[in-house]
């Protein structure tokens, strides 16, 4: 976790000072939605999920081929997060995931790419609590996509960004409450932001 | 679309799609607790089941502790241990310095001098301490006795050799009935039996207070 918490912390800087006329690089801004973290029953079903988290990415690729790109993708998000019993919300407090991703990225359009890649990703909760009692966790992550990039100004295009990924999610906690195996959570993101210019 | 530009993103999906076929989270059983609810006889041949958990809306809980015995510490130490128990925050307590303000008061007293009329939970009975808990509702009534009141004494010079532990494993005892069991664990190994000789929750506690606390209680505080 503190390796993925470094990377999070120097990679924007270390991407700016090695970027070279073909490096390309960005930083978005929006929301992640995620799916539940964690489905349970004592006398009745209680969800817990992270709320509508805002975003915010930092990026930077190297060409590899004529048209393909290797990079890597670094995204901060922050929000609370409940549990919801009988239609009754309880605030569990505020948790921040921070995520690496290695991608692959390509043309799909002419101002349009995708991306794909494979990383990881941490839970860092506020306070070590309830199913974070035992504390956060890293997860292997494995996203991918789409970015749309219409020119704004003379060295930078806005940049549309639709993100998917999808990782399993425990902590140690829950193992140590007998909770067997992991939850599937799915994530969607939208961002906006700034890409230096490919022209 | 280029075919060959949609393959990694293909291959992703089929990653979740796959991570996504596996089972999802299963929670424990959680079926092995003890009755913690308070059962009294009412007329012959009928019973009344008084269940009562701190409502949400009264969380955290104000707890005054007299100023003596490193009972703070104790307390303090209690309230951890039984909001560990929790992974929903169905509990939460605080220590607050003036006693008109609290919803618990525990006391250096023993659990001997009752009042008139008022009901009392089987005491706790650890050799070097003992303890009480006054909270269980007068016959006929929905309310607790408010606000709980928990008394806390050692039966020996306080300097005596595993008072101070007696002491705490009794606060997390007493803390336990304020929290809502009324009856005492029938087996040794649990901090709600009745001479509680473990420092910890076993699971049958955790699983019980857990319990208590997604059942809709009959019992409830008092206005004041």
């Amino acid at each position: 976790m503190r390796v993925l918490l470094t990377l999070l912390c120097v990679w924007p800087a270390v991407g700016v000072s090695v970027a070279r006329a073909q490096t390309d690089y960005y930083a978005r801004l929006g929301v992640t939605f995620a799916t539940d973290l964690v489905t349970d029953n004592i006398t009745q079903d209680i969800i817990t999920q992270q709320s509508l988290a805002p975003t915010l990415a930092f990026g930077v690729s190297f060409p590899i081929a004529p048209a393909y790109s290797a990079g890597l993708e670094t995204a901060l998000s922050t929000s609370g997060y409940h549990s919801t019993e009988a239609d009754q919300d309880t605030d569990l407090g505020t948790l921040t995931t921070g995520s690496v991703l290695l991608n692959l990225e390509g043309p799909i359009l002419h101002r349009a790419n995708w991306r794909a890649g494979l990383g990881l990703i941490s839970y860092l909760p506020a306070e070590d609590s309830g199913i974070f009692l035992s504390g956060g966790t890293t997860r292997f992550l494995a996203g991918a996509g789409l970015d749309y990039r219409p020119p704004l100004l003379t060295h930078w295009d806005l940049m549309v960004s639709l993100r998917y990924d999808f990782h399993r999610f425990s902590t140690d906690q829950l193992d140590a409450r007998g909770f067997t195996g992991s939850q599937g959570v799915q994530r969607v993101s939208l961002s906006l932001g700034l890409a230096r210019a490919r022209r | 679309m280029k075919l060959s530009a949609g393959l990694p993103i293909l291959g992703t999906l089929l990653a979740a799609a796959v991570g996504l076929s596996c089972a999802d989270i299963a929670a424990p059983g959680r079926s092995d607790v003890y009755e913690w609810r308070f059962i009294s006889s009412t007329d012959p041949g009928t019973t009344d089941t008084l269940s009562f958990h701190w409502p949400r809306s009264m969380l955290p809980v104000k707890i005054w502790v007299q100023d003596t015995l490193d009972f703070s510490n104790h307390v303090t130490h209690a309230i951890d241990v039984w909001k560990a128990a929790f992974l929903y925050r169905e509990f939460d307590a605080v220590l607050v310095p003036d006693s008109s303000e609290a919803d618990i008061i525990v006391i250096a007293d023993s659990p001997a001098k009752l009042p008139a009329g008022a009901a009392r939970l089987e005491r706790s009975l650890a050799p070097e301490c003992e303890g009480g808990t006054d909270i269980v509702p007068l016959p006929g009534s929905r309310t607790i006795q408010y606000p709980v009141r928990i008394f806390l004494l050692p039966r020996f010079d306080p300097a005596t050799p595993g008072v101070s532990e007696c002491l705490r494993l009794t606060a997390t005892h007493e803390l336990g009935h304020a929290m809502g069991i009324f009856t005492h664990s029938p087996v040794a190994t649990d901090i709600m039996y009745v001479d509680p000789v473990v420092s910890e929750l076993s699971d049958r506690d955790v699983g019980t207070i857990e319990r208590a606390y997604h059942v809709q209680p009959n019992v409830s505080v008092p206005a004041h």
